[in-house]
């Protein structure tokens, strides 16, 4: 019998939602549709004393602030730069911290980007990797515990990632901005916090404004004390859609050939894979020689992907059911029968069930073509990730 | 649309603080009608002095300061008057066990001679082995052999239907499975709400068990424990009633099986919608019971066919269904 694990579902509980979950069209136990999110209550510019805040609210009470802080920071000169580039975890920091290198979007990206990933590499080199940090914050969790440093390393993944963020934080060759992102989940965990944090950090970053710089070239950098000059992180345009945008985090999980988002807890506690995608839009002036020229001026830039975790799922830790054919309490004349087979007769009949009849937790990967579909429902024009940034362009700034 | 995000709304205009130390505050005591009302929006949080006037008697959640006479809440809740006696409600308060309360109960703990449940009350409660029916209906004493299978009754996360049958000195519950309406539950979806305690959820009614006749999907049963927990699943047909005597066939049949029947998609959308419905009603404050759960089915089916193309509001719906349980009732 396999221990508690924490998740409080019954066998019976999980069967019946994997089987819901599993139906054509899959029937979610609070019958949104499969790409729905819960409804969210969003603002921004709460902390009078940070650069940039958002707050995110779902309507289950898990709500989660992130306030983004600035300080100036003195860059190493590039020679002291070169004597300290010492590896890290046998990563040589020059290919940035988190082994992303400067490529910004390289080898995940589609066709038709390649002009764009190649002007990234060029720009990117200004910027670096530890002019961001990402701290997340869980009640009743520790600062090194796994949840918060996996959550953290993936979010500065994804910004990291884009590769526009940390160029936008050089000022000149002797100092830089550095960025801290402090993200509060002010509620427990009640499902994986992921796509909370990932849209309350994007809201914080787009109310992110820095003091506007006055000095110029190399000088010391001296700033514009008027806060109603200061300038956006990522500057405001007149075309909203046209908008140069931080990365957002979509969880995604699959049941079966069933693909749903925004996942509750119960519904974690059944999947069979669950994949954080990280999208980002592209940039603005991506006119390479094969743009596209029957996109219209005014459908939004194209989503591309930049980053891609599995992510362990929790119903791997669950109990599994006890089939009636060798419950010995289930029935007189079963048990009966049961009691007479020999261990390697209940390992076969329970192999053979293959969790059709009761819950076993699920084994093995996700499908390639499962994969496939659930980036191409995030990136595809009109998918998901378009409808997420559309949602979140209602916010006011 | 894929995702709604709202502007946070403001604070409820009428929620105003309860001033205590103020002169006329005595006065709005006076006025207080007697008996507590649900839409009271004065709220008073612990520590605050709700009154200074010595011809108050204290009552629950309440506490004098040694020095003076002046009541002081220990609760944040709403004040209750009645007479000469203050007493504060909680806003939200845990279960607290009573005899004779059906409960929906999950195993936390498994001991060598009884199970510790969680139904959400301060305290883990006891189902003794000595008080489930074994398979088979036998009726004899708990052998070292059934202490032995203590697992295969119920395991770890299973979800159980029960009976406070006592309680502790220190107010846990002792539970009881000894009917064949109660035992383990199988076949559907566990939600909780509040229970009995304050707010909106569970309130203790003439029946907790009922079955609600849906329009595709066949007969759904409801479970509603007092505890605030609740268990939504396919009906099963009973047989015709068994006497006292054939009880054992009864019981022997799947009592203990953690197997789930066939269950068609038809059933499982509208055990969705019946769950949709209770949290609507948790949302808009309205307790939860036999009538309410009917008829928030009812006017989310009605919603339903208003509203076949148009798509409708999260909230918007919820405040239909809340005004036509309302009217309904």
């Amino acid at each position: 019998m396999a221990p508690y694990t924490g998740i409080p579902l019954s066998p019976a509980e999980l069967s019946y939602l994997h089987t819901s979950l599993s139906q054509h069209p899959p029937i979610r136990p609070d019958a949104r549709s499969p790409t729905a999110f819960r409804p969210l209550i969003a603002e921004t510019d709460i902390l009078p004393a940070a650069n940039g805040s958002a707050r995110i609210c779902f309507a289950d009470g898990t709500e989660a602030i992130v306030g983004v802080k600035a300080e100036v920071e003195k860059t190493p000169s590039a020679s002291s730069h070169s004597i300290n580039s010492h590896s890290i975890n046998g990563e040589v920091a020059d290919e940035g911290v988190r082994g992303l290198g400067s490529g910004g979007v390289r080898d995940v990206e589609d066709d038709g980007m390649d002009v764009d990933g190649g002007e990234d590499g060029k720009q990117s080199s200004k910027g670096r990797d530890e002019w961001l940090e990402v701290a997340i914050d869980i009640p009743g969790m520790r600062d090194d515990d796994a949840l918060p440093v996996f959550l953290s390393a993936m979010l500065t993944e994804a910004l990291l990632a884009d590769g526009a963020l940390k160029d936008k934080l050089y000022i000149n060759t002797r100092f830089h901005w550095r960025l801290y992102i402090d993200i509060l989940l002010l509620s427990l965990p009640l499902s994986y916090p992921l796509p909370l944090l990932s849209l309350t950090t994007h809201l914080a970053l787009l109310a992110t404004r820095l003091p506007a710089l006055v000095s110029e070239k190399d000088e010391d950098p001296l700033f514009n004390d008027d806060w109603e000059a200061s300038t956006h992180l990522y500057p405001p345009t007149k075309d909203e859609t046209a908008r140069q945008k931080p990365p957002i985090t979509l969880l995604v999980m699959s049941v079966g050939e069933n693909i749903l988002f925004d996942p509750s807890r119960e519904e974690l506690a059944v999947a069979d894979a669950v994949v954080a995608i990280s999208v980002t839009q592209s940039h603005t002036n991506t006119t390479g020689p094969d743009a596209d020229a029957d996109a219209d001026a005014d459908s939004p830039n194209p989503l591309h992907l930049i980053a891609l975790r599995t992510i362990d799922p929790p119903s791997r830790l669950t109990a599994a059911g006890l089939p009636n054919s060798l419950n010995t309490s289930a029935g007189a004349g079963a048990g009966a029968a049961s009691q007479s087979l020999s261990s390697v007769e209940v390992a076969v009949t329970r192999e053979k069930d293959q969790g059709v009849s009761v819950w076993r937790p699920p084994r093995g990967g996700v499908k390639r073509a499962v994969l496939a579909r659930m980036i191409k429902m995030v990136v595809q024009a009109g998918g998901v990730g378009e409808e997420v940034l559309g949602g979140l362009r209602g916010v006011e700034i | 649309m894929a995702i709604t995000i709202l502007p946070p709304a403001p604070a409820h205009e009428n929620a105003k603080a309860y001033h205590g130390d103020s002169s006329d505050n005595d006065m709005d005591i006076d006025d207080l009608p007697s008996g507590h009302r649900s839409t009271t929006t004065n709220i008073i949080t612990p520590g605050q002095t709700v009154t200074s006037d010595p011809q108050w008697m204290r009552g629950h959640g309440t506490f004098a300061d040694t020095d003076s006479a002046a009541i002081r809440s220990t609760l944040a809740g709403t004040l209750q008057k009645t007479n000469k006696l203050l007493s504060i409600v909680p806003l939200r308060a845990r279960y607290t066990p009573e005899i004779g309360d059906l409960v929906i109960g999950r195993i936390v703990e498994v001991q060598s001679r009884r199970w510790k449940v969680d139904v959400a009350a301060p305290l883990l409660a006891n189902l003794l082995l000595s008080s489930i029916n074994l398979p088979g209906g036998v009726l004899r004493k708990r052998t070292s052999v059934d202490e032995l299978n203590i697992r295969a009754f119920f395991g770890e996360g299973e979800l159980l239907v029960a009976e406070v049958q006592s309680l502790f000195q220190d107010g846990s519950a002792s539970l009881h499975t000894r009917s064949l309406r109660y035992g383990k539950l199988r076949n559907g979806y566990f939600m909780s709400v509040a229970g009995m305690g304050g707010g909106a959820g569970v309130v203790r009614a003439k029946r907790q068990i009922f079955t609600v006749q849906t329009r595709s999907g066949g007969e759904v049963d409801v479970l509603l424990g007092v505890n605030g927990f609740i268990w939504i699943a396919k009906h099963v047909a009973e047989k015709e009633d068994v006497g006292i005597n054939r009880m054992e066939e009864k019981v022997g049949e799947s009592m203990y099986s953690s197997q789930n029947d066939e269950i068609e998609g038809g059933t499982r959308r509208e055990v969705a919608a019946i769950a949709g419905g209770i949290r609507i009603l948790v949302a808009g404050g309205v307790k939860v019971e036999e009538g309410t759960v009917r008829r928030a089915y009812e006017a989310g089916l009605e919603l339903d066919e208003r509203e076949r193309d148009g798509e409708m509001m999260d909230s918007e719906r919820g405040s239909a269904v809340v005004e036509m349980v309302l009217a309904g009732g």
